[in-house]
């Protein structure tokens, strides 16, 4: 890049030295003394004015320009219009650049600052939002307390006395709601928490072919219940070093969706896991409803319900997958879901063997 | 978790335990005093930090539970008084919460000198497994 006012000097200076040379070889070769003396003095006193003219250009035109030039780097730079130099100038073209300049750094300037004063808006209130919650979860959490403890002794008979079938299946009923509440507030606050990025990973070794037959284990009752066969498909002896408790959280999420969507009698849940370079990947299938391509692409939001109105009534927060979903990217893996509507849905996730603690 | 409870507790049934409850809030103590005493121990109420502080140093108790999230003086407050005191090891403590506190923070409790923690809702059972592990302990 080239500063305007050298190209001004370098052509006015070359024109000048013309001008001047032509004026000398013109009195040298003059036929007559006097002639050849004015010439000489006419070009020096035209390559003077013409280098004269030249430094008042460059003062009148360069110089606010180069100035201007400035103002605008450094505004590009900070943002702020207040820092400007002053620009004094007589040329109309730069007057009015400068004054429009000025006037569109005034605006940009106010833009960015009430930009500014909504994002600190919108922080505060999402502070207030995530507080809110979080006390409101505590608040949930205490009165479930003595609602449990009471329920829990009076349904051990020998503590407060037996009760009648009547009784015993209202105290039952109690007991299963208030641990549906109890589930919805710890999917609240774990939600929060991913939320936040303050969900903590505590990671150990697992052995897989175990951990997977444990979870069977822990869903034997429902499975019996619903005549569901839930079984293991995996013969290695893989190891991973991750946080079981949370994965046993989306395996858990997972399978309670697919007994939601399979038909009792006929239903069918395969869990298993494959060694895939550096990853584990667990899938759960089932032969289920399916999901609806439509529903694919919004089922790991949160709050987000699959309208089963014409299949089966589910009751959940909705945050199940959003939370698998939190939680696996939290451990470095990812998940996906493969469906065909009346066949079935596989959920696949990964996991690094070695997943990083947070 | 109910089979090792019906373990200890016949074993243990004879002996009655002297249980420190530390709890703002009244129900929460009321259900823990009616489930302890229908298990033949014995229940002394402290409806805040101070007060329970003020208990520990008077008497001897077999364990004391103890709620972290109380208004002003909490729980923390009172592991650090007697920690002070050098009387955190001393007394078998079983803190209690339903406020989200992390393992970690729960295991440094631990490495500190509180016997045991357990996470609200009480699994009762649960509950009378620990008061009895940390009685004996």
């Amino acid at each position: 890049m080239i500063p305007i006012k050298y190209i001004l000097f370098l052509v006015s200076g070359v024109s000048s030295f013309i001008i001047f040379y032509m004026g000398l070889v013109n009195y040298i070769t003059a036929i007559d003394g006097v002639t050849g003396i004015i010439l000489l003095i006419f070009a020096t006193a035209v390559s003077a004015g013409t280098l004269l003219s030249t430094t008042y250009i460059s003062k009148s035109i360069t110089k606010p320009i180069e100035k201007l030039a400035e103002n605008m780097t450094e505004f590009s730079k900070t943002n702020k219009i207040i820092n400007k130099k002053p620009i004094n100038t007589n040329i109309k073209e730069i007057y009015e650049l400068n004054t429009n300049f000025e006037s569109m750094g005034k605006k940009v300037e106010e833009t960015i600052s009430m930009q500014n004063e909504y994002v600190e808006k919108l922080k505060h209130i999402d502070k207030k939002k995530v507080e809110f919650s979080s006390m409101v979860s505590h608040e949930l959490k205490t009165p479930l307390v003595p609602i449990l403890g009471y329920v829990q002794m009076l349904q051990k008979q020998e503590l407060m006395g037996p009760l009648n079938n009547q009784q015993l299946d209202a105290i039952n009923e109690i007991y299963s709601s208030a641990l549906k509440l109890q589930k919805l507030v710890g999917d609240i606050l774990t939600t929060q928490k991913l939320d936040l990025g303050k969900l903590v990973f505590n990671n150990e070794n697992i052995q897989i072919s175990e951990f997977l037959d444990l979870i069977i284990k822990d869903f034997t009752p429902i499975t019996h219940l619903k005549k569901i066969q839930l079984v293991k498909e995996y013969d290695a002896n893989d190891m991973l070093f991750s946080d079981r408790d949370r994965i046993n959280q989306v395996f858990s999420n997972l399978i309670k969706n697919s007994i939601d969507f399979v038909v009792p009698e006929t239903g069918q849940i395969i869990i298993g896991a494959k060694l895939d370079n550096q990853s584990m990947q667990f899938f759960v299938k089932d032969n289920g409803v399916g999901i609806s391509m439509d529903n694919q692409k919004e089922i790991f939001k949160k709050f987000y319900q699959i309208d089963t109105s014409t299949s089966r009534k589910r009751d959940g927060s909705g945050l199940g997958l959003a939370i698998c979903k939190g939680i696996i990217e939290g451990l470095g893996g990812k998940i996906w879901v493969e469906s065909k509507e009346n066949i079935g849905t596989t959920f696949y996730f990964t996991i690094p063997i070695h997943s990083m603690s947070k | 978790m109910k089979f090792r409870t019906n373990i200890e507790k016949n074993d243990k049934d004879s002996k009655e335990l002297n249980v420190l409850i530390i709890d703002d809030n009244e129900q929460i103590t009321k259900m823990l005093t009616t489930f302890l005493e229908l298990n033949n121990h014995k229940c002394i109420v402290a409806n805040d930090g101070k007060q329970g502080l003020a208990l520990i140093q008077e008497n001897h108790y077999d364990v004391i539970l103890l709620d972290l999230a109380m208004p002003e003086f909490d729980g923390y407050a009172v592991i650090e008084s007697l920690e002070s005191k050098g009387m955190l090891k001393n007394n078998k403590i079983i803190v209690f919460t339903a406020s989200t506190i992390t393992q970690e923070g729960l295991d440094e409790l631990v490495n500190r000198g509180v016997s045991s923690y357990i996470l609200k809702p009480i699994d009762i059972d649960l509950l009378l497994s620990k008061i009895i592990q940390s009685a004996t302990s």
